[in-house]
């Protein structure tokens, strides 16, 4: 990846194959409203996308300086195997670390780079990925640690 | 008539022209005494709108009405008091009464306006050169129209309370009641926040009158579950209570079983007059909890044949299976669903929806469907080694007590959550003889559970360990025991303005924590496998509930939804409220009302 459009089109692809992984297992899906819930992670991912797609036309992605709250939920949860028969719980521990693993992703090409412009890109996109984690991660801290 | 007579008149002439012995006003304006009862101003942020104002003012100048900017809410009308001074003799009642001591008497007393509808104004809303002024009449801190300390009912002790599973409060006498009913100010602001907008400031005025009959009455008309909600109910309405302002909300909850405990069974018929006229219709209900019955109810009055389709053993839900005995005894649960049932309401205990009983076929035969299952699939805690065999469900504990079998949770036991089943596993294992420390990841205040629950658990001997998050479940030396790690989580500020969330730093304190068992109560979810997909399909889900709409009624036309699996509360009171609305629903449905 050698230009800024090359990285954001890296991005956009991310996001469709995020997308096509919750419709793939929202097809495998065996529980009678877990398919919903799987094809509204599918529509999330692609929001991102169009986002992305907005970005290259010119609008501002996330500022690389701007700090996303980490409220570091999915780091001591177990990993789950993305499979037909996920709970609701499950579902949203597989999309926090896949959003985590993303994070990550542009935080690495991030340190990788020298050139400022794309360093800034990769940070900028990481930043967008913490704050898909922290949505599922909130989710979770309300939906599913409800206590009641 | 002599000339003197004739001319006198003309004489007052004279006096025109020259200085006038009256004066417009004081030349120098001299302020009032500081205690003097000049004009009202009220702090709109401290007024609640209660009314308690108007109630008491003997002249009828005080009005409550709409001001512009406010907006009601729970535990606020958003009404203010309107004062006509055509009307008012500044007795100051309005400001001794106050609940919450917005209302005051400020020390201005000159006003000369050339409008009269001037002396109508809205204090603290309307622009008044008086507004914030600190001088003028208070009510005296040494006495108060209000009563404001509750009467306490009668409790087991708490180690009186561990040797069994018997109820620990022990309900009002009949004297008790009414002086706790006399406290109540009327004000209403309660019926606005109960999920059921039960009637409240009258069924206490049924207790003041020693009525107990017109109470049971009132307490039907919106709650077919009072034994239960009078012992166990979330008493949002105690919250908002302005009477608790300044002291102790009134007794709601405590006031509302004082009724039932004083009349029986066999009577509510009678009193209740609920007369049955079949009609032709058919209701199937999928679930006897709270919800479930609470709709029976409301639809068998209305001469509907309903089925109630329960997969447990017997009526409750969540109620008869969640709530311990200590808190919510059998017999008095029994009260409230027998008198539904006997009203003609079936009920199909061991039947379970999707596998004895399809689902389609309840859409196919029955005119109406109330889905109403409750949430009872526990959420796992989701870290390494929970399989672990000494790790307990919070819900399995609960059930197997109340189906008198023995957990098995061992001598010393950690409970992980802080909402009523944490709180309840936890006084049940100490009811068992166990020694019990709750872990909790947020702080005693963001607890869900019932203060009273909390307050009691800990005066039962639980110790609970606030900001633990677990990590990681660990085998222990002996077999028969397990070892928990947590963590010592710092509370960070929600970006969006809610909660606070626990977050565990790089770097927290770690522990790790030996017991014979873990139970796990972090929360539960529903289970909807029932549905099949051609139904599901065309429903509206989210988060793994039902969205509803109107009269809770889901995009099937027949179908409504309600209780815990279709709402966010998740408590007795709102299941009720949820059963007795789609009740109406399916009632304006059935009678062609509602677009079929």
């Amino acid at each position: 990846m050698n230009s800024v459009d090359e990285i954001l089109d890296f991005a956009i692809e991310r996001e469709q194959a995020a997308s096509d992984f919750y419709t793939n297992l929202a097809e495998k899906a065996t529980s009678a409203w877990m398919k919903d819930m799987l094809l509204s992670f599918s529509q999330e991912e692609l929001r991102h996308k169009g986002k992305l797609k907005s970005v290259k036309k010119g609008e501002k992605l996330l500022s690389s300086q701007q700090k996303v709250q980490d409220i570091k939920l999915g780091d001591y949860l177990v990993d789950v195997e993305p499979q037909g028969d996920l709970t609701l719980q499950d579902a949203m521990i597989v999309a926090m670390k896949r959003e985590k693993a993303a994070y990550r992703l542009y935080s690495d090409l991030a340190q990788k780079v020298d050139d400022a412009e794309m360093k800034d890109l990769f940070l900028g996109l990481a930043q967008e990925e913490a704050k898909h984690k922290l949505y599922f991660e909130t989710q979770y801290d309300d939906q599913i640690l409800r206590d009641n | 008539m002599s000339l003197k007579d004739l001319i006198s008149p003309f004489y007052v002439w004279q006096r025109a022209f020259e200085k006038p012995y009256t004066q417009r006003r004081p030349l120098e304006e001299r302020p009032g005494a500081d205690r003097y009862r000049g004009f009202h101003m009220n702090v709109l942020e401290e007024c609640v709108g209660c009314g308690t104002c108007e109630t008491i003012c003997q002249n009828h100048a005080i009005d409550m009405v709409k001001v512009e900017g406010l907006e009601p809410k729970p535990g606020d009308s958003g009404l203010r008091p309107k004062f006509d001074y055509g009307r008012c003799c500044w007795c100051a009642l309005c400001v001794d009464i106050c609940t919450t001591r917005s209302l005051r008497l400020t020390n201005h007393y000159a006003w000369i306006t050339e409008d009269p509808t001037d002396f109508n104004f809205v204090a603290g809303a309307d622009n008044m050169s008086w507004n914030g002024h600190e001088k003028g009449y208070r009510r005296d801190d040494e006495y108060n129209l209000l009563c404001l300390d509750r009467v306490e009912m009668d409790m087991l002790a708490p180690e009186e309370g561990l040797k069994s599973f018997d109820e620990v409060m022990k309900g009002y006498t009949e004297e008790q009641a009414k002086i706790e009913a006399d406290r109540c100010v009327e004000c209403g602001i309660c019926v606005a926040t109960c999920p059921a907008h039960m009637s409240v400031p009258d069924y206490i005025k049924s207790i003041r009158e020693g009525d107990y009959e017109k109470g049971l009455r009132i307490l039907y008309e919106t709650n077919p579950f009072s034994a239960t909600c009078g012992r166990i109910c979330t008493h949002r309405c105690e919250e908002v209570c302005p009477v608790g302002v300044q002291g102790d909300p009134l007794a709601i909850r405590w006031l509302k079983r004082a009724i039932v405990d004083r009349i029986p069974l066999e009577r509510y018929r009678e009193i209740l007059g609920d007369e049955v006229v079949e009609n032709s219709k058919t209701v199937a209900i999928v679930g006897a909890g709270p919800g479930g019955m609470s709709a029976a109810y409301y639809l068998r009055r209305q001469g509907y044949a309903v089925t109630v389709f329960e997969a447990q053993e017997r009526a409750g839900g969540m109620l008869r299976y969640g709530v311990p005995s200590y808190r919510l005894p059998d017999d008095q649960l029994d009260k409230d669903i027998e008198y539904i049932r006997s009203l003609g309401v079936e009920v199909r205990f061991k039947t379970r929806i999707g596998k004895d009983v399809q689902f389609s076929e309840l859409m196919d035969q029955y005119d109406a469907v109330f889905v109403s299952v409750g949430l009872n699939v526990p959420s796992k805690l989701r870290v390494k080694g929970e399989e672990h065999p000494r790790v307990l469900s919070g819900l399995q504990v609960l059930d197997d007590v109340a189906s008198g079998k023995d957990p098995g949770v061992g001598k010393r036991v950690a409970v992980i959550g802080g909402g009523n089943v944490a709180m309840d596993a936890a006084r049940v294992s100490r009811r068992m003889g166990a020694e019990v420390t709750i872990l909790y990841r947020r702080r005693i205040e963001d607890m869900p559970a019932d203060p009273e629950e909390i307050h009691e658990s800990q005066a039962e001997g639980c110790k609970i360990v606030i900001q633990a998050i677990p990590v990681e479940v660990k085998d222990a030396a002996d077999a028969n025991q397990v070892s928990i790690v947590w963590g010592e989580a710092t509370m960070v500020a929600d970006d969006k303005g809610g909660r606070p969330r626990p977050v565990l730093q790089d770097g927290a304190v770690m522990h790790e924590e030996t017991y014979d068992s873990i139970i796990s109560a972090i929360g539960q979810g529903g289970d909807l496998d029932f549905i099949p997909g051609e139904y599901r399909d065309q429903i509206e889900f989210k988060w793994g509930k039902f969205v509803p709409s109107e009269y809770q009624r889901t995009t099937l036309k027949k179908l409504f939804v309600g209780g815990d699996i279709a709402n966010n509360t998740a408590d007795a009171i709102s299941a009720i409220e949820d059963g007795h609305h789609a009740a109406r629903g399916i009632h304006k449905l059935l009678s062609g009302e509602l677009v079929a």
